[in-house]
């Protein structure tokens, strides 16, 4: 019996000690619990409890607050730790939205780790401090974004006015006269939100013409509608979070979405990037990234080098500079959307969601650098990245003198099925008045060429097809395949570029082939082939027509 | 005048008294046969208490070795009130919805008093349950104890074994995260394969006991927040009530079978009694203290000299209460060093993998990837089903309360455990590196792949070793102990590739680390 | 329970019992120090540590258009906010009796629970109401007003902007 007596006595005892500890680890040895002892306010020491911030509607117990406890509830200039620092003034007040909307991580958690997320089994760990303006795409997404150059323009446009001499912006500007005079006018960094006054342009004329002297006589001047035109893009991007539409920006001048989808529009060769902020971290492959296991670690380097993050990826390596990166990188963590009750949905959002508002400017520029400039480069010469054909140069003169608008538009609204190029006149392309806009931009990126009026009937074209067979074999195949199929140059078996091209387009082409591309007019003889005569060209487009009824 | 107002002091004085003495007549009816200091108050106290007569007064020396039980039924017992106490108190925090229900856990997790401690006791006292319940049928089996007259509690405790299994299994689902989310699809999937013999046979439009299986299990065709009440209700309510149903039958069948099963030469096996036991009952030798007409079994007494019996009130119970705070100390301890686990929120789209069940149902989890009827359903049926009719079968006498007792013995179990694991570990690593039917034909007959398959051959062969033991042993009992303690192998083998190397597709890794990244 | 050698033993004779039994004793006495311990803390584990319900603390902007006396109730709390010439106070709509929501109404407040009625601030009028309705504290924080439902204030302290 005396053996049960000392296992239980022992048992016991190891009970009690181990509750004990339990007890301590609980109560005394909590990180929260330190902060808040070294924290104190006007009224003398904090009392130490843990503190939330509650939001019914999002469903959110946020408990960042029981170390942040200078961004508590109702909790001001707290003195201590340096984490009781207040929050900076936002548009949202943190005490009442809470801290995870916008920063993700874990708001239940009481520690730091799990809180910030930095754990297993968390698939929304914090922003980093940097990218911290992401947050806003949680709810947000700037609409009529331009392309980094317009917006650098317009914002250029908006200093040179000297319109920070009376508007704040950002917190910059708005100071006062010298001397005490002058004028101060509301700030404008949040109108692209919430809106302004569109006749606000003849009222500061009006106001500027009626007086002599003052700062209004010394500031504002008549503006011309090009600049006035910018002045329109910049206070439209003023929506709180400059530098979320600045990242977004970035993503409208590389042509990001002639493969992905954002928010329903774009191509489809690539994944859709709608939510592409969200994914968690530890499904993802580290093995190529270096630094932290996080997703804007691996968000670079994906940029870096599409293949190596994600094997099998045809997404190739778009040669972007480490700010591009940097910006982009923001943009695509901004990609959150989480869902949200309806009551929550800001306007921007429900625009886009409900009636179809773009995110992106709508002028030519935008659209093209946004959708075409990825595989036709920014100035539409064309691009080509390792290991895949060649993108055929669409603002060459020589393309633009013999491609009428009608024949580009077509173009653009069906593409180049079995090619990279897909159509654009469908539910996630563009609008008609749009294609119409990118086509203009065309010419302009051109030179303005205008194209030749053609005289000729469609298809006059009368030629030889095994001659042309021949002929092809020998001159074109080693650039567009044996069949037309496409190789370094585009491919010419395609059904829509032979219903849309006329027989002068395709003989006009050969004979003067596309300066500043591989293709070599035919016209002339080179030191390594002879010339074409006008039958043999009319040889080979009959040969190419016979693809039109093959399959 | 004066004499009603002598009368109303004596009223006044006696409610006084009687006011005073509230405390002591308390206690006097609380333990009605006084302080139990002496052997026959601590007698009657046992006996008069609706806990503790569960025990006899008088406990038999050799059920106090501690080799005899282990304590292994006192510890599943144990195991059960931690359980049981800890499972109350996080239902004051815990909400049964999706979404809400993780909420819930992390909130236990992180800001509820004492909630994370609480939560890992609960989860490693559900754990120790398992294993003590698991150890507690071996020793029964092993010692005999399944045969007359206690067949019908053996039933009991196979009862008691699926209870526990399916208490610790609907708990899984609680926390309603991607772990328990996904082990609990693949749980109603296993329910739902009888499909795999109807669908083979056509039958499954007119048939389908699997679908309405899956249908009661999850009150839907997803799991979902129906699934969770249904699992909720079962973990807090039915479970838990058929287990303390079926526990009180045991306990009691334990008296009335004749108490602890011991070997007949007992009372010569024993040390002599030291000076710290008493002698009773020697100048009545003819006493009984069963009503012999009713109870079954024999008396421990009649004819057969002085009892080896010793006060159960406080031998027996500081044995008791040791197993039990010892069950508590291991609970406790293995709380302070891992936390239970929780990952993230459970999502539909994105299944977990490998989704892997709690780990006494990995065996099972091998088994299934298999053939989903057979390891899920067929197997382990014939597995239950045997061991129901053990107890019917081996109506032997030898051996009884000896461990290993029996034609064969220790010797024939040694012998047995490396064939088990042998045999088991062959098959596996043989499918493993070769594959199995469907890779070689891959156009045969599912219902093919059902009946032969690693699995069922595994159960074959020890089938077909067990018939071998009883031929030559000549005994049920030789047949039995092979058999079992084959299963036994196979699921320790079973259960330990599918914890420790099994990655994602089920596919088989020497360790977790060459997991390949998705 | 040991037994003297030689004593005579009998089923009549009760079995003796040690006075002291240290041992025994003292594992019983840990356990119970065990399960007491334990059962502290589990006492602890059903008084929530945060609650559910959101921060007592808020800010509301009154609507410029808020006349004198006219109460203005934020969406969602109990409190009623008062503007005039002195400055804003802020009155709970916690009726004193047992806690429903008071109605504010022209002439003041009244419970439709059990029918307390109270005048605009917060005197008890009628009804089984014991105390006034509490005033509660306002502050001015950059135009906007912030209301702490957990601070009382003595009645007919107002706060200027």
């Amino acid at each position: 019996m005396n053996k049960n007596k000392h296992l239980l006595l022992w048992s016991s005892v190891g009970v009690f000690l181990l509750l004990v500890v339990a007890a301590w680890s609980e109560n005394s040895n909590k990180e929260w619990r330190r902060i808040q002892k070294s924290a104190s306010n006007a009224e003398g020491a904090l009392d130490i409890h843990l503190r939330q911030v509650v939001n019914t509607n999002l469903n959110s117990a946020d408990r960042c607050v029981s170390c942040h406890a200078g961004m508590a509830p109702g909790e001001s200039e707290l003195k201590g730790h340096a984490i009781l620092a207040a929050h900076k003034p936002v548009v949202h007040q943190p005490a009442d939205y809470g801290c995870t909307i916008c920063h993700g991580g874990q708001g239940r958690a009481t520690d730091k780790a799990d809180a910030h997320g930095d754990v297993h089994f968390w698939p929304q760990p914090m922003l980093p401090m940097k990218y911290s303006n992401a947050g806003c795409g949680t709810c947000h997404t700037p609409l009529n974004v331009p392309n980094s150059d317009k917006l650098a323009s317009a914002q250029q446009a908006f200093e040179r006015l000297d319109c920070l001499a009376c508007h704040r912006v950002g917190g910059r500007g708005g100071t006062l006269r010298p001397g005490g005079g002058g004028l101060e006018g509301p700030d404008l960094s949040n109108v692209g939100f919430k809106g302004y006054d569109i006749a606000w342009y003849d009222k500061h004329l009006a106001k500027a013409t009626a007086v002599t002297e003052g700062p209004w006589k010394a500031s504002f001047g008549a503006i011309d509608d090009v600049q006035r035109q910018a002045l329109t893009t910049w206070l439209n991007t003023r929506v709180g979070s400059s530098k979320l539409v600045e990242a977004k920006a970035a993503f409208h001048s590389v042509g990001c979405m002639g493969c992905h989808k954002v928010s329903g529009v774009g191509g489809d060769a690539g994944p859709d990037l709608s939510r592409a902020g969200e994914k968690d971290p530890g499904l993802l492959d580290f093995k190529a990234v270096p630094g932290e296991r996080n997703l804007s670690n691996w968000l670079k380097e994906h940029f870096r080098s599409p293949v190596a993050t994600v094997p099998g990826s045809q997404m190739p390596a778009m040669g972007l500079s480490e700010a591009q990166i940097d910006l982009l990188t923001m943009y695509v963590l901004s990609l959150r959307r989480r869902d949200l009750p309806g009551s929550f949905l800001p306007k921007d959002r429900v625009q886009v969601l409900r009636f179809g508002a773009r995110e992106f400017a709508t002028d030519g520029a935008t659209i093209f650098s946004a959708i075409c400039a990825g595989c036709h480069g920014a100035d539409g010469k064309g691009r080509r990245y390792p290991g895949t054909q060649a993108f055929p140069s669409i603002a060459g003169q020589d393309f633009l003198s013999l491609a009428t608008d009608e024949f580009i538009t077509e173009t653009i609204q069906q593409g180049r099925p079995g090619r990279k190029m897909p159509g654009w006149a469908n539910e996630a392309g563009l609008k008609p008045e749009e294609i119409q806009k990118v086509v203009a931009y065309l010419r302009q990126l051109g030179g303005n060429t205008a194209t030749k009026p053609e005289t000729t009937a469609p298809r006059w074209v009368k030629g030889d097809a095994n001659v042309g067979q021949r002929l092809f074999a020998a001159n074109c195949a080693g650039c567009h395949g044996a069949k037309g199929e496409g190789g370094e140059g585009p491919a010419l078996n395609n059904k829509i570029l032979l219903a849309t091209a006329t027989d002068t387009f395709l003989i006009e082409t050969i004979k003067a082939g596309r300066r500043g591309t591989a293709m070599q007019g035919f016209e002339s003889p080179s030191p390594t082939r002879a010339a074409l005569a006008a039958r043999e060209l009319e040889s080979i487009v009959s040969f190419i027509r016979t693809w039109e009824t093959k399959k | 005048m004066s004499t009603p107002i002598t009368q109303e002091h004596a009223a006044l004085q006696t409610f006084r008294e009687n006011l005073l003495a509230a405390p002591r007549r308390l206690l006097d009816a609380t333990f009605r046969s006084g302080k139990p200091t002496t052997d026959r108050t601590r007698s009657t106290f046992v006996f008069g208490n609706v806990f503790l007569h569960l025990h006899a007064v008088r406990t038999h020396r050799w059920n106090l070795r501690w080799t005899t039980t282990m304590g292994l039924g006192i510890a599943s017992t144990a195991a059960f009130l931690i359980t049981l106490i800890t499972g109350v108190l996080l239902m004051f925090y815990y909400k049964p919805y999706p979404d809400a229900a993780y909420d819930s856990i992390k909130d236990i997790h992180f800001v509820v008093p004492t909630g994370r401690f609480i939560r890992n006791i609960h989860r490693w006292a559900a754990n120790v349950m398992v294993v003590a319940v698991l150890l507690h049928m071996a020793r029964t089996f092993y010692t005999g104890a399944y045969r007359k007259p206690r067949e019908f509690n053996w039933l009991i405790g196979m009862g008691l074994l699926v209870t526990t299994l399916g208490l610790s299994f609907t708990g899984y689902l609680l926390p309603w995260d991607q772990l328990a989310y996904w082990a609990i699809t693949i749980g109603a999937n296993i329910a739902q394969s009888p499909r795999e013999v109807t669908d083979a046979l056509n039958l499954t439009d007119n048939f389908d006991p699997g679908g309405f299986q899956r249908l009661l299990l999850l009150g839907s065709d997803v799991v979902g927040d129906e699934a969770l009440i249904r699992f909720y209700l079962l973990h807090v309510m039915i479970l838990p009530l058929a287990l303390v149903m079926l526990m009180a039958v045991h306990f009691w069948r334990i008296r009335k079978d004749g108490g602890m099963v011991r070997p007949v030469d007992a009372d010569q096996r024993l040390a002599p009694r030291s000076g710290e036991t008493y002698p009773v009952f020697t100048e009545a030798p003819q006493k009984t203290y069963q009503l012999a007409a009713i109870v079954k079994g024999k008396t421990g007494v009649v004819g057969r000299g002085p009892e080896n019996t010793v006060p159960s009130m406080p031998h027996l119970f500081y044995a008791e209460l040791a197993v039990l705070m010892l069950t508590v100390l291991i609970c406790v301890a293995l709380s302070l060093v891992s936390d239970a686990p929780l990952k993230e929120l459970a999502n539909p789209a994105v299944p977990e993998n490998p989704a892997k069940a709690p780990w006494y149902f990995l065996g099972l989890q091998e088994m299934v990837a298999f053939s989903a009827f057979m390891g899920g359903i067929g197997i382990p049926g014939i597995v239950l089903v045997g061991l129901g009719l053990i107890p019917f079968l081996d109506r032997e006498e030898k051996g009884t309360g000896d461990w290993f007792g029996g034609p064969g013995g220790w010797p024939l179990v040694r012998r047995t455990i490396p064939f088990g694991f042998g045999i088991a570990i062959l098959i596996e690593a043989y499918v493993i590196r070769f594959g199995w039917l469907r890779e070689w034909f891959p156009s045969i007959p599912q219902l093919v792949i059902t009946l032969i398959n690693p699995g069922t051959l595994l159960t074959l062969a020890y089938a077909l070793y067990s018939v071998w033991l009883v031929r030559r042993h000549n005994s049920t009992r030789a047949g039995a102990l092979g058999l079992f303690t084959c299963f036994l192998c196979g699921f320790i083998v079973l259960t330990i590739i599918g914890t420790y190397f099994r990655g994602p597709n089920w596919v088989f890794y020497w360790s977790p680390a060459d997991w390949p990244k998705h | 329970m040991t037994v003297k050698a030689g004593e005579p033993k009998s089923r009549l004779d009760p079995e003796p019992v040690p006075r002291r039994d240290f041992l025994g004793l003292a594992a019983l006495w840990a356990m119970a120090g065990a399960f007491l311990f334990s059962l502290a803390g589990m006492l602890r584990l059903p008084k929530a540590a945060v609650l559910s319900s959101p921060a007592k603390k808020f800010s509301v902007n009154l609507p410029d258009a808020l006349a004198d006396g006219e109460a203005f109730v934020p969406p969602g709390r109990a409190v009623a906010l008062f503007r005039d010439g002195e400055g804003v106070h802020a009155v709970s709509l916690i009726c004193t009796h047992l806690g429903c929501v008071v109605k504010p109404g022209p002439e003041g407040f009244e419970c439709p629970c059990h029918g307390s009625r109270f005048k605009s601030d917060g005197e008890v009028v009628a009804g089984p109401a014991p105390r006034a309705l509490p005033w509660i504290k306002v502050s001015s924080k950059g135009g906007a007003w912030v209301v702490d439902e957990d601070v009382k204030v003595p009645a007919g302290t107002k706060e200027k902007a």
